[in-house]
């Protein structure tokens, strides 16, 4: 198969990360474009994945070792695809790829960062902590290399950073490049952003301090999080004892995003593990509308349900408001079954955001979209595949089956040619 | 192959700084047996100039067998390359560097002691070269014409490769032909859809590559992958004998056994199955049995079977989409027509959802959560539903003239599995017990027949109720039968878009089984591995313990009870290297000597403390990286030591080591149990229970057993390795210095 | 809790639908709208509860009920609504079914109700004057006699015991159909509820929550209706005020109109005209800034709307064209407003007039109930 063309591979997350090793594995050859620093997107920042209750890491860490292993993989990084031309067998892809200023000589060894004086908000902890402007995305991040943040480099600091690096690996005079890929098919992984909470006025997130989300929560439950893995409420560091997950926080709402996001039921599901496990004391309440844990996953709903500290409200919260005296949360709702609406107070509580297309906002060309910015399948091109939440809100599960399907379409498009 | 070693020591990130070079050198050179002005060093040993160094030595002194000294293997991995090389890496950064006091005489122990075994890694390891079996067949066999299999056919041959599909029934199309419409698969899942297996049928029957055999069983299936012989059974008549190279199993599924369910009135004249739904709508109107008059007022009940403790304990997945979906039949064939839908949770996750807006949205389509109770006659032939903890109050009763029960899934390999499962638990209690059994129940349809030491069906899982689920969430289709790649149904309960998705992903992991098998390279996780376990079988005892414990039952047993093995089955964990008391299981870059020699040569002096710790490379040694990383300082008489998978770890190492006067072995593997994360499945678990017997060795040495433990960490725990393993030397240093130590 | 039978009534579910409910199907019970409303009780709160009921046809269970008069459509529930279900006008079709329900006969209120027969509707009145100006001989309108000081005298056009005569029957009619109607609906909403409270009290409070806005106060998205809604409200009092006065200008003292500008009456008159179309530009601007949010709004709304509308502005036209002496267009203008101003009251108990009496007796029944 060596003669045949590569396949493109948009986003470096597990979907993209499948699909691309798959690939790879079958004789292809790969080119990932992703848009972090780093390779494996949403994945990389969840503390643990449903039902196991495993670590992320540790797949991805295989998977890093099979794109080491492997050799067919080249994989650019805090890359944008600008353009998409061809068809089936012969597309020509222009990819624009961002400046790193860092070079592959970095060993990291983490001198730039303790010389760097610039800060930048951690997007990888969603802007709960800081790091410096030259970072590693986190500790366990492939590959592994620093990286120096442009917007939060300060130019005039003395070039601290360039000074401190003893191998050479800083190129502060790195500028974007662009890149053209001839490949025979592209696979489109590009995943999901979660929908921004300060949209929902009525959910309280960014006026109340003790309303998180569900991804600050996988960070604040990460040992490589902000506060190391110790479940602590924002507003002043205090342990949580009583918690409450609002699901449904903007999905299957046609005021913000009309469709399921698929995994907030078994996340705050999980989450919920997070807290009893490190509290054994701590009490959680889900208020939700449909519980949805499909397949296999209702076992995991029942063992939660099981606990006796853990209780479930039908009904959606509506209303969040802040208590300024202690900081607690006021959750309102509805409790359909008794019908009675009630009021209770929380140490925090978490949202379970929902699912948003990485396209909705920045499109890919030559596709076709649903108005929520998913990738219609059947409106794509030949040699053309969509996979994972690229084209629908679904969890890791489903996306690693996608991924692999979607290998065999793009050896297929190699085939055909 | 003859070796040329050459030894470099890095002294770039703080190794530099950390230890006396020169005594470092001394040793290497002593343990590599070469000069020591041969033994290199290199402030920046990764860098183009230092990669220079070691090109230079390759191509003038044809170094071909490289210890390598500096940061983990886990990085500058591109940098540290040479193909057809043994490449030897000692990794004095995230071990040393990061995590110690520099120049202490424990830190120098510690570095020279690596150096030593990374020596000895590159005299004891040879280039691994493939195992490439004759005769291989690139055909793939799809069990089951249902949307799963026949997506599978296609998407194998259109890839170009050769299928066999076997459907037992006389026709294809499993259930998927039996549907009236189907749920809408994309957006903006506002119609319904002709069933796509009929167009799937077609695209099959005229496909080249696609050799169909219906009203077809799989009688026996022999062999491993790129070698299967399998045996089909055309409907008790004649035999036919194919090659394969690899198994597709979408056997698909059954509706549970509605006769259990007369509590919600199955076996009433006009309950029905949402299976038996799609009959009647196929036919017209909707039309109720006892009296063909049609239907004006039909209720659905969800999860009937699904979600019970005292039937199914899962949920099916689609029922939901289908009772709407078939809301929608009765809605479309009559406006005056009302739909009931009693559900618990309506579950139309990610995009489905739309459809069950769209659906909701229909003035007749009633809908509400709701506990059904009971279902009785009203008289006339109608039903009443009643329920309790719904949204029209605490306890109501509706009078409706159909009831559709929309029924749950069960996997076809569930039955197999009871079976198998109840004969072991019989043929445990005695041969007598075994036999009555097997007199007085009825074999069910079995899907492969295996002709495997480890039985004839793909192994189920523990608690995942007959589903043949891989439990993995990254790596969905690794099944613990090599070749054999589940799909559909019969991995979860799924819909019919889901089940088209994963056959394309199953035909996948089935093609690259064929290359890889072709290759004589190992399949997912060590996809790149061409080393394969090559025992010396002069030396085998038959004892057995190699075709018991591989997790993958790729050791079979000849007839005179000696074992074999069937090498493409192999995933090379090593599991058969660790069980084997005659320590004759090899591979070419790791065996049992190898790491014994290594445990060997450390210097264990008379004072101070000295631990053995065996790291699995997949989780537990990327975790000490990472805490090195993070400079999470760890004890320095500790010696780490990567091994495959615990799985791999011999007894005979527990002998090496304390013999030798180290205190203590601590191994460090993954997570094992129900919710295994080992990427071999059985690994840690095998060696958790193969070291719960070590006492007979340390009873043999006079030593306790708690100074060998093994430890369950995860990648994410580099936080918490430091204290889990203070706790352990705290543990060994009660017991006192080893007294081996010194002889 | 005893078993309840539930009688699902597709017919009834089309007709909340046909009715300015068509957003009915849509709602999936997750509550938010019993959380976002500020005036529902805290214990069974609406109007999640009566979405469900409406989805399923249970007609009896929402007319026998005081929330769906409870409900003052703010509109907070549409807005938050994540399914588009809209609440607030499902409620507000709901209640026009029950005016059709209680109000007899039930054909008018259908009438009422549907825009086909506006004109039907509008016709009655019309032509009732017609007959009377032609009776009077006043179709020419050059020969209507002019007053003392030469102005235009409607009073002249068509004489006020014509007038009175009219809307006497007319107020007659609506008040009898509002006591059976409202009897009824006391009587049903009673079923198996306990009347602790007294109900003088009750009546008192209501009074007092009516005058005050209370409720209307609580509103989030259409903030400013309390506003718009008080100015109409006190306006309609002004008015009835201006009423009395005139009976007692006419029959008690014999003065006859026209009245000076400066007479107190004139002056309350004429104050409360200027506030109701204050108040009513008011009305229409919140709605049709609130579309978004809130919806637009049935045709039973804004028939109502239009009906006060024209009331008024004819009710200040006429008045200004008798002032400016421009009998073409005052005579006519005059005859439109008696028109519409049968219109509001003769049809009040079927048109949207009659939620000042439903929703008043729901109130009171909720506080004598204990139900807030």
């Amino acid at each position: 198969m060596s003669e045949r063309k590569g396949v493109l591979v948009i986003g470096g997350g597990i979907s993209g990360l499948t699909a691309a090793l798959e690939l790879a594995e079958t004789g292809c050859d790969v080119f990932i474009a992703e848009k972090n620093p780093y390779l494996g997107g949403r994945v990389a920042q969840l503390n643990k994945y449903f039902p196991k209750l495993c670590p992320p890491t540790c797949g991805l860490e295989m998977n890093f070792r099979r794109i080491k292993e492997n050799g067919r993989v080249k994989f650019f990084t805090q890359a944008g695809v600008e353009k998409i031309s061809g068809q089936e067998g012969n597309y020509d892809v222009t990819l624009k790829v961002n400046p790193r200023y860092v070079n592959d000589r970095c060993t990291g060894c983490n001198a730039c960062a303790e010389a760097c004086p610039a800060e930048r908000p951690n997007d990888f902890n969603f802007g709960m902590d800081k790091t410096k402007a030259a970072y590693l995305p986190f500790d366990q991040a492939f590959p592994f290399k620093y990286v120096i943040d442009d917007k939060h480099c300060k130019a005039n600091c003395g070039k601290a950073c360039l000074e401190a690096c003893k191998y050479g690996a800083i190129d502060l005079g790195m500028k974007a490049e662009t890149v053209t890929l001839n490949v025979g098919s592209i696979v489109v992984a590009t995943g999901w952003n979660l929908y921004d909470s300060t949209r929902m006025d009525n959910l309280g997130f960014g006026k109340v301090k003790n309303v998180i989300t569900n991804m600050m929560m996988e960070r604040l439950a990460s040992s490589s999080g902000p506060t190391k893995g110790k479940i602590v409420r924002p507003s002043d560091g205090k342990a949580v004892s009583n918690v409450a997950f609002v699901q449904c926080a903007g999905s299957r709402d046609e005021n913000h995003l009309a469709y399921c996001s698929y995994i907030c039921c078994m996340a705050s599901l999980k989450q919920v593990t997070y807290i009893r496990e490190q509290y054994p004391e701590s009490k959680a309440k889900i208020f939700y509308i449909d519980i949805r844990t499909p397949g296999r996953y209702e076992q995991f709903y029942w063992k939660v349900r099981d606990d006796a500290n853990v209780s479930f409200l039908k009904g959606k919260v509506a209303r969040i408001t802040e208590d300024e005296a202690t900081g607690d949360v006021i959750v309102e709702a509805e409790d359909i079954l008794s019908g009675r609406k009630i009021k209770e107070s929380f140490d925090m509580v978490v949202l379970a955001a929902g699912m948003e297309s990485s396209l909705k906002e920045s499109r890919l060309p030559e596709m076709s979209y649903t108005e929520d910015g998913f990738i219609l399948p059947s409106k794509l091109k030949k040699g053309i595949t969509a996979v994972g939440t690229a084209k629908s809100p679904v969890d890791v599960q489903r996306s690693v089956q996608d991924a692999t399907g979607a290998a065999l379409k793009g050896i297929q498009s190699l085939v055909r040619r | 192959m003859e070796k040329k070693y050459g030894v470099y020591i890095c002294k770039g990130c703080g190794i530099g700084e950390s230890v006396d070079m020169q005594k470092l050198i001394a040793q290497a050179a002593k343990a590599a047996k070469l000069p020591a002005d041969k033994i290199k060093t290199h402030d920046i040993l990764c860098s183009p100039e230092g990669i220079a160094l070691i090109s230079a030595d390759m191509k003038d002194g044809g170094v071909n067998a490289m210890t390598i000294a500096a940061c983990s293997p886990r990085v500058k991995y591109e940098e540290f390359n040479f193909p057809g090389c043994v490449v030897s890496r000692i990794n004095l950064r995230e071990l040393l560097s990061w995590n110690q006091t520099p120049n202490t005489a424990d830190t120098q122990n510690l570095a020279e002691d690596y150096v030593r075994m990374g020596a000895i890694r590159a005299q004891k390891s040879e280039v691994p070269e493939p195992n490439i079996l004759p005769d291989l067949s690139k055909t793939i066999l799809v069990i089951g014409g249902g949307i799963t299999g026949l997506t599978a056919a296609l998407e194998s041959a259109n890839a170009g490769y050769q299928v066999v599909l076997v459907e037992k029934e006389a026709e294809l199309g499993g259930w998927g032909a039996k549907l009236y419409k189907q749920t809408p698969r994309e957006y903006p899942y506002d119609r319904l859809e002709e069933p796509a297996v009929i167009a799937k049928i077609k695209e099959v029957q005229g496909n080249g590559n696609i050799k169909v055999y219906t009203s077809t069983t799989v009688e026996k299936t022999e062999g491993q992958p790129g070698l299967y012989d399998v045996t089909l059974r055309k409907n008790g008549g004649s035999e036919t004998i194919i090659k394969a190279g690899a198994i597709v199993l979408a056997a698909g599924w059954k509706p549970y056994d509605a006769t259990r369910l007369t509590h919600l009135g199955y076996g009433l004249p006009n309950v029905v199955t949402s299976v038996e739904f799609e009959e009647i709508a196929k036919k017209g109107k909707i039309t109720r049995p006892s009296d063909g008059k049609e239907a004006k007022k039909v209720a659905f009940i969800q999860c009937a079977g699904s979600r019970d403790p005292e039937h199914l304990p899962y949920c099916s997945s689609f029922c939901c989409a289908t009772s709407l979906k078939q809301a929608k039949y009765v809605r479309e064939k009559n406006q005056d027509a009302m739909v009931f839908i009693y559900y618990k949770d309506i579950r139309t996750p990610g995009q489905t959802e739309l459809f069950y807006k769209n659906m909701q949205n229909d003035a007749g389509v009633l809908l509400t959560k709701a506990d059904v109770t009971g279902i009785s006659e009203a008289g006339g032939g109608n039903l009443f539903v009643e329920a309790e903890n719904t949204f029209l109050g605490e306890k109501i009763k509706v009078e409706a003239d159909l009831v559709v029960l929309a029924i749950g899934v069960v996997p076809a390999t569930a039955a197999p599995q009871q079976y198998l499962d109840k004969l072991a638990v019989e043929g445990k209690k005695g041969d007598e017990a075994k036999k009555t059994f097997l007199e007085s129940t009825a074999k069910p349809e079995m899907l492969l027949n295996l002709v495997y030491k480890q039985g004839p069906e793909i192994p189920t899982l523990e608690g995942a109720y007959g589903f043949a689920d891989s439990n993995f969430i990254c790596f969905q289709y690794e099944t613990r039968r090599t070749g054999i790649y589940a799909a559909g149904c019969i991995r979860q309960p799924m819909n019919m878009a889901d089940a088209a998705d994963d056959a394309a992903g199953a035909a996948l992991k089935a093609i690259q089984c064929l290359e890889h098998v072709s290759q004589g390279i190992a399949v997912h996780p060590r996809a790149w591995d061409a080393s394969f376990p090559d025992p010396l079988m002069t030396r085998c005892t038959s004892c057995k313990r190699c075709t018991e414990e591989c997790p993958f039952g790729a050791i079979e047993e000849d007839a005179k009870g000696t074992p074999f093995f069937k090498i493409n089955r192999c995933r090379r964990c090593g599991t058969c290297m660790g069980s084997c008391p005659e320590r004759i299981v090899s591979f070419k870059d790791y065996h049992v000597d190898m790491i014994g020699s290594m445990i060997k040569s450390l210097d264990v002096p008379d004072e101070g403390i000295r631990i053995i710790c065996l790291v699995c490379e997949n989780d537990a040694y990327p975790a000490l990286d990472t805490a090195g990383f993070n400079h999470i300082q760890m004890h320095p008489g500790i010696r780490f030591i990567p091994v495959r998978c615990l799985g791999s770890t011999n007894l005979v190492w527990v002998a090496d080591a304390f013999s030798r006067g180290i205190d203590g072995l601590l191994l460090l593997g993954c997570k094992f149990g129900e919710n295994y994360q080992c990427h071999f499945v059985k690994g840690s678990e095998l060696a958790d229970y193969r070291f719960s017997k070590v006492q007979e060795t340390l009873d043999k040495l006079q030593l306790e057993a708690d100074r060998c433990n093994l430890m369950q960490v995860a990648i994410t725990d580099y936080d918490k390795l430091p204290d889990m393993i203070n706790e352990f030397i705290k543990k060994v240093e009660a017991f006192g210095p080893n007294p081996f130590k010194g002889m | 809790m005893a078993e309840q039978i539930v009688k699902p009534d597709l017919k009834f579910i089309n007709d909340v639908i046909a009715a300015g409910g068509e957003s009915l199907k849509k709602c999936f019970q997750c509550a938010t709208c019993s959380v976002v409303c500020n005036v529902t009780p805290d214990d069974r709160p609406f109007p999640r509860k009566e979405m469900v009921h409406a989805q399923w046809g249970l007609k009896d269970r929402l007319f026998a009920n005081p929330d769906i008069w409870l409900c003052h459509q703010c509109s907070d529930c549409t807005a938050y609504c994540p399914r588009g279900a809209k609440p607030g006008e499902v409620l507000g079709a709901v209640r026009k079914l029950s005016l059709q329900h209680y109000s007899t006969p039930g054909f008018l209120a259908k009438m009422v109700g549907d825009p086909k027969f506006l004109v039907l509707l509008l016709a009655v009145p019309a032509v009732i004057f017609l007959l009377i100006i032609t009776y009077m001989g006043n179709l020419n309108m050059a020969s209507i006699p002019r007053g003392e000081e030469g102005g235009i005298v409607y009073a002249k056009f068509i004489p006020v015991p014509f007038i009175d005569a009219v809307f006497i029957a007319a107020a007659t009619f609506a008040a009898i159909v509002f006591v059976t109607g409202v009897l009824k609906y006391w009587k049903d909403m009673s079923q198996g509820v306990s009347l602790s409270g007294s109900l003088g009290a009750s009546i008192i409070a209501v009074v007092t929550d009516i005058l005050s806005h209370k409720r209307f106060r609580k509103c989030d998205v259409t903030k400013g209706r309390s506003t718009s809604h008080m100015l109409v409200f006190f306006s309609f009092v002004g008015l009835a005020i201006t009423t009395t006065i005139a009976v007692v200008y006419i029959y008690g003292l014999k003065w006859e109109s026209p009245y000076p500008l400066s007479d107190p009456m004139k002056i309350l008159g004429n104050a409360s005209a200027a506030a109701l179309l204050l108040g009513l530009a008011l009305v229409i601007i919140n709605r049709l800034k609130n579309v978004d949010k809130a919806g637009i709004g049935s045709y039973y709304d804004w028939l109502f709307i239009g009906v006060v509308t024209s009331v008024v502005v004819t009710g200040v036209l006429s008045e200004l064209l008798r002032l400016g002496d421009i009998a073409q267009m005052a005579y006519p203008i005059y005859f439109i407003h008696l028109v519409t101003v049968f219109f509001l009251f003769a049809y009040a108990p079927f048109s949207k007039m009659a939620h000042m009496v439903y929703r008043a007796t729901a109130m009171v029944f909720a506080k004598q109930s204990g139900r807030e």
